[in-house]
């Protein structure tokens, strides 16, 4: 007996864990054109989107060693969207010969009031950060090309400055746990972006 | 969603609750109401759990995450006289997450269930409040759906309320003082069902004479 397809699962969002399979690689500033010009060529045939988020690390600290994350992220260039909060959990240890990096992921997508509502919740802000960039997609991999700024002075969004003269590219795919194939196609497509940029399973851990 | 205005019908003399539900539901079917499907609205109670008290030295805050039928891939999170977060329904997968740092009184889960009504361009909304087997109160939501300014509608609304809750038509809702040219939303109706279900949580409970 196979198991429902995933449309036919209750729309309660109760039970399904959904996994993000990440691969992460980088681009210096002058390369970034011959990259977006082959993603043009490769992925889904879509008006070039750009966007300029803000993204906000929230902590919750208990007991427990390690303490709570989550990020809001709000996109300021499109007015009236909803900000998106995400919750990653650790990456799954284990298959070496898995691709991507597979970690636990709750998207929800949230009212304006979501930073009020989290500090009266006990979570404190950590760091925050603006991105601008480029999406693509494929199926149902996406692929982000984007900079990352740093913003000097808390809360304005106004006065940022560049973290480095590269794009992070970032090839992700959210889907429900235990479909290993798509850690296999999301390699096969990043073997096609080779050698403009190499696209890794990065382990957050080693770098801290 | 139109302004709405959510109060409780007291149990009548010498009835149960399912009786007085029956009372009203005529009264608004005589009236020319249409019955149309059913409702729920449901609140969970969370309370910030000891071990991350300590750290911010404030006393245990209680965290309500409701749901409404009429919004059925909604959820929404309050804290009294705090901000009203509306969420989609993943947010409850997040609040399992959260276990460590919440705990969720399962014993004071509340809801109201019932049946919907159209009457022009009025949808009200009786309900029986329940806390686990035993029914508790009555619960009556009214909007009227053409209007989204409180203050702009508020005689209307209660006019309307008058022709059949009579002497127990409620006062105007705490939410609306807040907001006197503002947007009416859905949190505000939350608001209001937060503040009901605390009020029946407070009362004793629904004497068990006088039903059957």
């Amino acid at each position: 007996m196979e198991a429902p397809p995933v449309t036919m699962m209750p729309v309660t969002g109760g039970t399904i864990n959904m996994m993000e399979y990440l691969l992460q690689g980088s681009v210096l500033d002058h390369s970034l054109e011959s990259l977006i010009h082959r993603l043009r060529g490769l992925c889904d045939n879509m008006e070039p989107e750009t966007f300029l988020d803000h993204e906000m690390v929230f902590l919750l600290k208990g007991q427990q060693a390690s303490p709570f994350v989550l990020r809001a992220r709000r996109s300021m260039d499109r007015a009236g969207t909803p900000w998106h909060l995400r919750y990653l959990g650790q990456p799954e240890m284990g298959d070496k010969n898995r691709h991507a990096l597979v970690r636990n992921c709750v998207d929800i997508a949230t009212s304006e009031n979501l930073t009020d509502f989290l500090m009266e919740m006990g979570f404190r802000m950590d760091h925050e950060f603006v991105t601008k960039g480029h999406l693509f997609r494929k199926g149902i991999m996406k692929i982000m090309v984007y900079k990352i700024f740093r913003i000097l002075v808390p809360g304005n969004t106004d006065s940022t400055e560049a973290l480095s003269l590269s794009y992070l590219v970032e090839l992700s795919v959210v889907a429900p746990a235990g479909q290993d194939m798509v850690s296999d196609d999301m390699r096969n497509f990043a073997e096609q972006l080779k050698p403009l940029v190499h696209l890794e399973k990065i382990d957050p851990k080693r770098l801290m | 969603m139109g302004v709405t205005c959510v109060s409780q019908m007291p149990v009548a003399e010498g009835k149960s609750v399912q009786q007085t539900v029956e009372l009203l539901t005529r009264k608004l079917e005589m009236l020319g109401a249409e019955k149309q499907g059913t409702f729920c609205v449901d609140c969970e109670t969370y309370h910030t759990a000891a071990s991350t008290l300590g750290s911010q030295g404030q006393a245990g805050k209680l965290m309500y995450v409701m749901h409404n039928s009429e919004y059925p891939l909604s959820c929404f999170a309050l804290f009294e006289n705090g901000p009203c977060l509306t969420a989609d329904t993943n947010f409850d997968v997040l609040m399992v997450k959260l276990k460590g740092f919440f705990q969720s009184a399962k014993a004071s889960k509340i809801e109201t269930r019932g049946t919907r009504y159209q009457y022009c361009d009025f949808l009200v909304k009786v309900g029986t409040v329940t806390m686990g087997p035993s029914a508790r109160g009555i619960s009556v939501e009214v909007e009227y759906g053409p209007c989204v300014v409180a203050s702009d509608c508020w005689s209307l609304l209660l006019e309307f309320l008058q022709s059949f809750l009579g002497s127990h038509t409620p006062a105007a809702p705490a939410v609306f003082g807040n907001k006197h040219d503002a947007v009416y939303g859905p949190a505000d109706t939350m608001v209001q069902y937060m503040e009901l279900f605390n009020k029946i949580r407070k009362q004793q409970q629904v004497p068990v004479a006088g039903i059957r």
